[in-house]
């Protein structure tokens, strides 16, 4: 029986007067390496200190492994591991000291995987903490975010300032150390190329609403491209699932959400001309969520 | 036996159709022979960065299109046994890669005898590529 590790239903937040979360809605399955993707301002940090229970809801609720952080805060930072948005950590501290002092807060940390993690994410024992490199300084923080053998993972945008290889070399550590051994991952990011290798599921926020949800497979299959020379007077606005009209010259591109034979024959309709498909790399289709022109009425 | 696989992100070919496309080449070519193992889902998964799931996701492909084949309890193998597919689906998986090709050409005007050249070509660099490993 499949269940979800992370549920959030209808949940609403302010900062001042301004809703920042208008009723978003996620599941995020058990076992799954999860993208919470979206703009900067998006309001994925806040989905997370919700989560955490960092923040207290205007309404809604979220579940961590069926437990409220509301009602629970304590239980539910045990039972996560966080890794927070370019994480600072006191500078003074030496490598063995942080994690001693991090060790403190949880009583199932675990010295054995600390140790093996340690080895693994080379991370030198002595070294001060100011002066690590920003991949190092990620790497410790995912290690302190892992030493106590946590079920479900919180990464807020843990690549964040990473050059590609050190960003390919975190990612890989997700990977084998965390979907390996069933963790639940749930991570956030603006870059929808960088999640799609990792992640098998993917959620797209937008302005505080969730606007698509799925396998990341299928957001490739379920989105098309076409061009056409349009015929005068179309009303574009009738396909439903249309995410994107661009015009250029006197060609017209669409691009349309679950695409079926019977979407395509309207389509077909529409032009003057034998319709063109083209495919799409990823960031075309976040943008087509994102900023796409839905269309107005019989007009481009 | 390790192999060497190229992903490239921003493209606009799936990253699973990706790796499914390099193996194959691997093994037409030669690079990958006949019976040599491939990594496990875990250890490819690993270092491509990519999720568990999507090589899974590839390795069962490749089975069914018997280019490899799982060895129960002791790992996945270049197949040695290629024509379980029926002729005619082969050919359909042919011509959905020539239909681009074609599209391709009929656009920059080469003609038809030109692209059977081509693609004459084509088959004799592969061909000598394999002659060369063997």
């Amino acid at each position: 029986m499949p269940t979800n590790a992370i549920e959030i239903k209808d949940l609403r937040f302010f900062y001042g007067r301004e809703e920042v979360l208008k009723g978003v809605n996620l599941q995020v399955p058990e076992g799954s390496i999860f993208g919470f993707l979206g703009r900067n301002g998006a309001g994925k940090t806040t989905t997370i200190k919700l989560l955490l229970g960092l923040l207290k809801p205007k309404a809604g609720t979220c579940r961590v492994r069926q437990i409220d952080p509301q009602e629970d805060e304590i239980a539910v930072r045990r039972l996560v591991g966080y890794m927070a948005e370019d994480q600072q950590m006191y500078g003074w501290m030496r490598i063995e000291q942080i994690v001693k002092w991090v060790e403190s807060f949880y009583p199932a940390w675990d010295d054995k995987v600390t140790n093996q993690l340690l080895d693994m994410l080379e991370l030198p024992l002595k070294s001060k903490v100011k002066t690590l490199s920003k991949g190092q300084n990620s790497r410790l923080a995912l290690l302190l975010a892992l030493g106590h053998r946590p079920e479900v993972v919180i990464l807020d945008d843990p690549t964040l300032g990473l050059d590609p290889i050190a960003r390919k070399d975190f990612l890989r550590h997700v990977i084998d150390l965390l979907q390996s051994n069933g963790v639940t991952v749930f991570f956030s990011s603006h870059l929808l190329y960088e999640i799609e290798p990792v992640a098998d599921h993917i959620a797209i926020l937008d302005k505080g609403v969730i606007i698509k949800t799925g396998k990341t497979d299928q957001l490739r299959e379920n989105i098309r491209k076409f061009i056409l020379i349009p015929k005068p007077g179309n009303d574009f606005g009738r396909i439903s699932g249309l995410l994107d009209v661009v015009k250029a010259g006197n060609s017209v591109s669409l691009t349309v959400e679950d695409c079926d034979d019977a979407k395509l024959t309207i389509i077909k309709q529409m032009a003057n001309n034998s319709v063109q498909e083209t495919a799409l790399n990823l960031d075309e289709i976040f943008e087509a969520y994102v900023i796409g022109n839905r269309g107005k009425s019989g007009s481009v | 036996m390790a192999i060497f696989i190229r992903i490239e992100p921003s493209s606009s070919v799936p990253i699973y159709r990706q790796i499914i496309d390099q193996i194959k080449y691997q093994v037409v070519t030669g690079v990958l022979k006949e019976g040599d193992r491939v990594p496990s889902v875990r250890d490819l998964a690993a270092k491509l960065a990519v999720n568990q799931n999507t090589i899974l996701k590839v390795y069962n492909e490749l089975c069914r299109e018997n280019v490899l084949k799982i060895e129960r309890g002791d790992g996945t193998y270049v197949s040695s046994n290629k024509r379980s597919m029926p002729v005619v689906e082969r050919k359909k998986a042919v011509a959905n890669v020539l239909r681009e090709a074609a599209v391709q050409a009929i656009h920059l005007e080469i003609s038809i005898e030109q692209a059977k050249e081509l693609l004459e070509k084509e088959y004799k660099i592969i061909k000598s590529a394999k002659n060369k490993t063997e």
